[in-house]
């Protein structure tokens, strides 16, 4: 039936649609040869040395202007994780205490309330 | 529509098509009410707020560390967060945050031996219960199967493992960062955090038609033909913008670990001394693959499910991609429901 015959537009569209689906499955191929690995890692290698020498030049103009570097503010950062970390080991520590105190506590029967707002951890994890 | 109408209605597509691109970054997501819990360094643990609480067992969400986790919570009606809460789910979110070069030093270590197991006694001090459901989803996932792999003591009772990369032998990913010439220790070394535009660059070089040009002709036609859903294209589109820097050190033990190495499916991967066997995990299991998911291949998971000493395995596969299976339009039916039914039958006392 002639009704069901597409439309010039949609065959164009249907013809379009092919190619870039060939397009894509072709494109699919190439980034998957061993060589497109191999020109990736020397892009990479490039745009990392580039970093680099970007980096080491704004270091010496703030380093020479007297003001606060990346890497010392990097430093900074990192010291104030530590940091971090340490507070969150003493609290973890803090807590595990005054669970086993508060459990002591209530074998010994003298009837102490656990005065910690937060739940005793149900399951300790090791750190 | 005829050709002449078409042509006629190009002008105001092509300004329509602009809006939505142009205007993506102001898309909502992730807009599900929450609470933080727990903060350490960038990492957040976040508690959905519901009334509707029915299961003993709370849910953690674990997303991967390259993009935000704001893809569990996308839109208001395609969330699977909000589909967890409406089946009495109580949900936790584990969030990295958007760690920075001060991060450098963060190795996978930090986040499986610490942000995990801290997260998972957070959790259960907030929900008053003993146990747990970890489901994590891509790096996530891995994460996820380390610490019950490094943890006998974990309280997580169940693990899902959605779209999860495990032996990644003849990966797209192995050809282009196993060979020598790709120099992942100067890569963290120099960035202190990698930048998270280069890692998306390198994801969607792996189907570079289909990502820089299909996605956006087909966005054209769809505004060409009056069909296009905005909100959807925008929030799908600004949640794959939204890279975080990964940091370089948890980079360097991801690439050599997993992909210069296979060490987790060889059984060779330690962990502050401590070997990971995936043989040690016993958690009830539920594998999640996506038949086209080039990210993690269908083929690099499966030898998860022989791995594990769990008794209680089960593998779903269903069409669709690495993202699309859990964020598409046709999640909500065909996947979430699986996953909550899998869930419910074992979150009770």
């Amino acid at each position: 039936m002639a009704d069901d015959r597409p439309t010039p537009e949609q065959e164009l569209r249907r013809l379009y649609d092919d190619a870039e689906t060939r397009m894509a499955k072709a494109a699919e191929r190439v980034v998957g040869r061993e060589s497109f690995g191999e020109v990736l890692a020397m892009l990479t290698e490039n745009a990392v040395a580039l970093t680099r020498i970007g980096y080491d030049a704004m270091d010496l103009v703030w380093s020479n202007l007297r003001i606060a570097s990346k890497q010392d503010l990097l430093r900074l950062g990192r010291r104030l994780g530590r940091t971090e970390d340490k507070l969150e080991l003493v609290l973890q520590e803090v807590e595990r205490l005054r669970a086993s105190t508060e459990a002591r506590a209530a074998q010994d029967g003298d009837g102490a309330q656990p005065r910690s707002r937060r739940r005793a951890p149900q399951r300790s994890s090791s750190t | 529509m005829t050709a002449l109408e078409r042509l006629a209605r190009t002008p105001i597509a092509a300004l329509e098509f602009t809006n939505i691109v142009l205007t993506e970054r102001d898309a909502p997501i992730g807009t599900t009410p929450k609470d933080p819990i727990w903060t350490h360094r960038t990492t957040t643990l976040w508690r959905y707020r519901s009334s509707e609480r029915r299961h003993a067992v709370p849910i953690v969400l674990v997303f991967a560390l390259i993009n935000r986790p704001d893809i569990f919570d996308l839109r208001p009606g395609n969330s699977f967060v909000q589909f967890l809460l409406e089946e009495g789910f109580d949900v936790f979110l584990l969030d990295w945050g958007v760690p920075d070069d001060s991060d450098a030093e963060l190795g996978l270590e930090h986040y499986v031996c610490d942000e995990i197991p801290w997260a998972l006694r957070e959790v259960l001090r907030a929900s008053g219960g003993q146990e747990v459901s970890l489901l994590g989803w891509c790096i996530g996932g891995t994460l996820c199967l380390l610490h019950c792999a490094l943890e006998p003591d974990s309280p997580a009772r169940n693990l899902v493992a959605l779209t999860t990369p495990i032996d990644t032998t003849g990966s797209l990913y192995t050809t282009w960062v196993a060979r020598d010439s790709f120099d992942v220790d100067r890569v963290a070394e120099v960035y202190g955090a990698v930048p998270g535009r280069q890692v998306d660059w390198a994801n969607k070089l792996m189907k570079p038609v289909t990502n820089y040009w299909t996605t956006y002709r087909r966005l054209w036609q769809q505004v060409l033909d009056g069909e296009a859903r905005p909100d959807a294209y925008q929030a799908m589109a600004r949640w794959v913008a939204d890279n975080p820097p990964f940091p370089g050190r948890a980079y360097r033990d991801w690439i050599t670990w997993m992909y210069k190495e296979n060490a987790l499916v060889r059984g060779t991967l330690r962990l502050r001394g401590r070997r990971a066997h995936l043989g040690a995990v016993e958690q009830n299991l539920l594998v999640v693959t996506a038949g086209a998911d080039h990210i993690a291949p269908r083929a690099g998971t499966l030898p998860l499910l022989d791995a594990v000493a769990s008794a209680d395995v089960t593998h779903l596969d269903r069409p669709g991609g690495h993202i699309g299976l859990m964020a598409g339009s046709k999640a909500r039916k065909e996947i979430w429901p699986d996953i909550a039914e899998w869930l419910t039958e074992r979150s009770d006392p």
